[in-house]
């Protein structure tokens, strides 16, 4: 089995550190072998920052893919962002001549990216771990759960890079509900956005389409939204009208693996949840 | 600002992945746009910017409805042809950012990123948390600061 740095990103580690601690319940529990990723920095996350510096995006990712090479380990991302940031800068550097010029950037602080390290979103780790593992370790189900699946743009798309999920009409989070015995009443077809990316920026055009999502959840009869990334995650907690509260994937298995509602900081919720 | 060899690189790089191998695909179908959820709220629509990219009737200092793109992809996942407008998008906004077009918020989120090494603050709630729950320090240290200001000074982000 290989073993992992875990890279919770910004968003996680500084202000969501409650999804933190349930993820790292569920990887300690299912006994996967990880450590924190040493000196790492932001991702230059795919939104904003690389909208600004392109090439400083390729320069970082590359740094920490050489960290994680010299030590041998593979990457855990907790993030839909972070998670595409990383494998569309692998993509990148998979051309020569980019690799070469960030390589000449690198050995300026002593690293050199040669590739051959994997990044997975958390959701495919558990995916790996299949069924009858998951389902081993369900202390409680989850039956009073009926949810609204959200995978997030950046685990799905674009489809030829990331390869967790299908672009159309994706089942991974209605299988990890199933085998930890709770029902999901809606799936989206086409993975929405949620209007995240353009909060603080275009308020009126993130609001329109966060509402249309919640709209259409609240019509399904969803008592609960599951989501795998942290920026999703934030977005329905905070600025819904609907009221309907928002698991990460992560704390749905946590709870279904019997952590406590203290353990994992769901009172750090906004949109509170009755566990 | 002053030109390095540098910059020239990196404009190439702009200028070769619009004209040559992004643009030039574009049939101007629209399923882009069709597929935008920004679009659907009046904000950016992809096919009308892949159209004035590739006539070079956009002005980079001004344009504004680059900075409506959620950068969902799905503009990307859609297009037929391979053009990924998504792909565009992000370069065109990158070369308005050089030309001093950059929208506040993206700015402030810069600005966190070269003090701090993250793109959201430590705060004493982060410190609280962390402790509550047994998670790690992460502070950033003095040689990770080290390294990110040698790679800020070769990159155009560290000079805005």
């Amino acid at each position: 089995m290989p073993s992992y740095f875990l890279y919770a990103g910004c968003l996680i580690s500084s202000r969501l550190p409650f999804l933190e601690a349930s993820s790292r319940f569920v990887l300690d529990r299912m006994g996967i072998d990880y450590l924190s990723f040493p000196r790492a920095t932001c991702c230059v996350e795919p939104i904003g920052l690389r909208s600004l510096g392109y090439d400083a995006w390729l320069m970082f990712v590359g740094r920490m893919l050489s960290i994680a090479s010299t030590e041998r380990r593979d990457v855990i991302s907790l993030c839909n962002g972070c998670f595409l940031s990383f494998k569309e800068a692998i993509h990148h550097l998979e051309r020569k001549d980019v690799r070469e010029r960030i390589n000449r950037n690198l050995a300026q602080i002593g690293l050199e990216y040669r590739g051959g390290v994997e990044v997975k979103h958390i959701a495919e780790v558990l995916k790996d771990q299949g069924e009858s593992a998951i389902n081993a370790l369900v202390k409680r189900p989850l039956k009073e759960l009926r949810l609204a699946c959200h995978p997030g743009c950046h685990l799905v798309r674009p489809s030829k890079l990331l390869r967790v999920e299908s672009y159309f009409s994706p089942m991974l989070l209605g299988k990890f509900a199933e085998w930890i015995g709770a029902q999901v009443v809606y799936n989206e077809l086409w993975p929405r956005c949620c209007g995240g990316g353009l909060a603080g920026i275009e308020d009126r055009i993130s609001e329109a389409i966060l509402r249309e999502n919640t709209e259409l959840f609240k019509a399904s009869g969803a008592n609960c939204i599951l989501t795998p990334c942290p920026f999703c995650f934030l977005q329905f907690d905070l600025r819904q009208k609907q009221g309907i509260p928002v698991l990460f994937l992560p704390e749905m298995i946590a709870l279904a693996f019997g952590a406590s509602a203290e353990q994992i900081g769901l009172r750090y919720h906004r949109t509170k949840l009755d566990f | 600002m002053k030109k390095s060899s540098y910059d020239t690189a990196l404009e190439r790089e702009l200028h070769d992945s619009l004209s040559h191998i992004n643009l030039r695909k574009c049939h101007q179908c629209g399923h882009c746009t069709g597929v935008c959820p920004s679009a659907r709220y009046g904000g950016i629509r992809p096919r009308e910017i892949m159209e004035r990219a590739s006539k070079g009737t956009m002005d980079l200092r001004l344009e504004q409805d680059i900075w409506k793109c959620l950068m969902c992809n799905s503009c990307s996942e859609r297009c037929q042809v391979g053009a990924d407008p998504a792909h565009v998008i992000t370069l065109l906004r990158n070369a308005a950012a050089i030309r001093g077009n950059r929208p506040p918020h993206f700015e402030e989120e810069m600005k966190l990123f070269v003090k701090t090494g993250m793109s959201f603050p430590r705060t004493g709630l982060t410190k609280k948390l962390r402790s509550e729950f047994s998670l790690p320090e992460l502070e950033v240290d003095e040689k990770v600061m080290e390294e990110l200001k040698i790679l800020l000074s070769l990159s155009r982000l560290g000079r805005f």
